[in-house]
């Protein structure tokens, strides 16, 4: 791919105290990629995603967004660049209904500054109904939500508004099978769209379903970065489990072609 | 101008927006019914136009103090400071008219300075990382000593009439001339500091439910790291609730030491536990996330039925306090019931 990623991230650092979590990663994405990030628990995949987010500052490298450097000093800065963050713990307001969380932050309001509940219920009724249809009972308070549910509505606050860039945290966590599914084929179609997709999973299948790359990450590095169908799901354990490919390891497209 | 005219979408927020707290706030709207039915049999005079008017003038004081306090518990913390910044402001305000201010401009002044308190609360809890119920105990005691320190401990008198007025004077007051030459009231007339309660309810229950920086109280109180990556400014919020609890602390000041016609740096102890109680009886949670201006206001006139009440009917003080403190209990039992999940 000769064309700019729509983000770079480059040698990338972040330590608390004496602890590296993320430690001088560079690692990009193409317009309508989705690149599977992986890793055991606390490899720093979260934490990456985090910075790429706005939620968290590195300590050193650089970010770029279509070829330009940006620094996000919180998470609005990186919405205004298109990136949307789909978060592990869904960062929902317990409280608060699916429009008001939907549009938690920016919310819409009329000319006078008041909140624009009407405009704000549509829009919520339409974007929610398109990723469930069976989602009624939309003035609820979240916390009485199912988790399948709540999932809805951060998917729904992410595609909503103006997205390049996509950061999927275990989207399908909470979901059961039919939902899953539908995230699948959402993400297709986001891919369609030349959406960049960072999707962070534990789930091989989904990774091998969806995902053009891989990327592996251990102990705060990354190990293995390869196109899809370079790799097998063992080789690619074989990166989360050991930091390294098998021994023998030669990509795979390439034996089939030989 | 279509947003403010519609009714259906402005009762379902109602509805919604304090689900959590609508049991808390009927349960709290029938033991006031029941209150003032239970005065009004044991005594005769409770029932009365003038003790009525009594009522809100002893509310309005917790009432708006107790308001202020609703924002910041609905945002999660809590503000112990503001007996002691009532106070402060009273004092400022007291001082200001001594050196010749006009008694508006005073007054301002003297809530300015609450807010002002309010902003350091505010700075020390997001800025220093410091827990709410320290950050505003430390204030209770800095605005406490101010006051205390700035006027040697003594009362500043000698205000004028036109101190007075806002604690002292009512609207629609008709009084009649007898031919003994003495005056007779007929209508005692709505005290100032009842309707100034009403406009600082209607103005704060808009904002937390008509603007942005409300919806922001709410989800900052819900969930604080949720409304942050969610693009929430919450340190923000946060300095904004303290700040308008130190103000409406400033404004409740100006109108206790205005009923005294002396500003008193000795006012106003414990008033934060009152104002508490107001907040937690109407459905606050001190959790977060929960609470409104018409649940406080319940909250406070439940409290302040209950002192008038029980002073008609000759229980001492003491035994006043004994009360309210188990319907304080009791109150955030129910809150516990709650929040218990089901």
């Amino acid at each position: 791919m000769g064309a700019t990623p729509l983000v770079e991230m480059i040698d990338i650092e972040k330590h608390f105290g004496g602890i590296r979590a993320v430690d001088h990663v560079s690692i990009d994405l193409f317009p309508g990629e989705v690149v599977g990030l992986l890793g055991h628990n606390g490899a720093g995949k979260s934490c990456l995603m985090k910075m790429l987010a706005g939620a968290m500052t590195p300590n050193g490298g650089e970010i770029r967004v279509d070829g330009k450097p940006v620094a996000f000093g919180e998470p609005n800065d990186a919405r205004a660049k298109g990136i949307e963050t789909i978060f592990q713990t869904l960062a929902l307001a317990d409280h608060l209904d699916a429009p008001a969380n939907l549009f938690l932050g920016r919310e819409l309001t009329t000319r006078f500054g008041n909140l624009d509940e009407a405009a704000m219920m549509d829009a919520a009724r339409d974007v929610l109904s398109r990723l469930n249809p069976n989602f009624k009972n939309l003035r609820d308070p979240v916390s009485s939500l199912s988790g399948g549910q709540r999932q809805v509505i951060a998917i729904g606050r992410a595609i909503y508004f103006d997205t390049k860039i996509l950061i999927m945290d275990e989207p399908t966590a909470a979901l059961g099978p039919s939902e899953t599914a539908m995230v699948a084929d959402l993400i297709r179609q986001l891919r369609e769209e030349g959406i960049g997709i960072f999707l962070v999973s534990h789930d091989m299948h989904d990774v091998f379903d969806l995902c053009d790359r891989v990327v592996v990450m251990n102990k705060g590095r990354v190990v293995g970065s390869n196109r899809i169908d370079e790799v097998t799901k063992d080789d690619v354990l074989s990166l989360i489990i050991k930091g390294e490919l098998p021994m023998d390891w030669q990509p795979r497209n390439l034996e089939v072609t030989r | 101008m279509a947003d403010i005219g519609k009714p259906a979408a402005f009762d379902g927020i109602g509805r919604v927006r304090f689900g959590a707290g609508s049991l808390q706030r009927l349960s709290a709207l029938l033991t006031l019914f029941a209150l003032v039915i239970g005065f009004g049999l044991a005594s005769s005079a409770f029932l009365s136009v003038n003790n009525g008017l009594t009522i809100l003038l002893q509310t309005s004081v917790i009432g708006i103090l107790g308001i202020g306090m609703t924002m910041v518990i609905i945002t999660g913390g809590i503000d112990l400071s503001v007996g002691s910044v009532l106070a402060l402001a009273g004092v400022i305000s007291g001082f200001a008219v001594k050196a010749g201010l006009p008694v508006f401009p005073a007054m301002t002044l003297g809530m300015l300075a609450g807010a002002a308190c309010g902003l350091f609360n505010g700075f020390v809890i997001t800025r220093m990382r410091i827990p709410p119920f320290v950050a505003t105990l430390g204030m209770m005691l800095i605005a406490r000593g101010l006051a205390l320190q700035l006027t040697g401990a003594t009362p500043v008198s000698g205000l004028g009439r036109s101190f007075g007025m806002l604690g002292n004077g009512a609207l629609f007051r008709v009084v009649e001339m007898q031919q003994s030459g003495f005056p007779r009231v007929i209508f005692p007339g709505i005290p100032y500091p009842a309707i100034l309660l009403a406009v600082v309810a209607v103005l704060i229950a808009y904002i937390l439910r008509r603007r942005r920086i409300g919806r922001h109280i709410y989800a900052t109180g819900s969930n604080e790291e949720a409304a942050r990556l969610s693009g929430v400014r919450t340190d923000h919020t946060k300095l904004y609730a303290y700040t308008m609890s130190g103000a409406l602390a400033g404004i409740a000041g100006n109108v206790l030491m205005s009923r005294l016609v002396t500003a008193q740096p000795s006012e106003g102890v414990m008033y934060e536990l009152d104002a508490i109680a107001a907040a937690v009886i109407g459905g606050a949670s001190l959790s977060g996330g929960v609470g409104g201006v018409g649940g406080t206001l319940i909250g406070a006139f439940i409290i302040g039925i209950l002192r008038n009440g029980l002073n008609m009917s000759g229980v001492s003080a003491f035994i006043q306090q004994i009360v309210i403190g188990f319907v304080v209990i009791g109150a955030v039992w129910i809150d516990q019931i709650r929040n218990r999940p089901s």
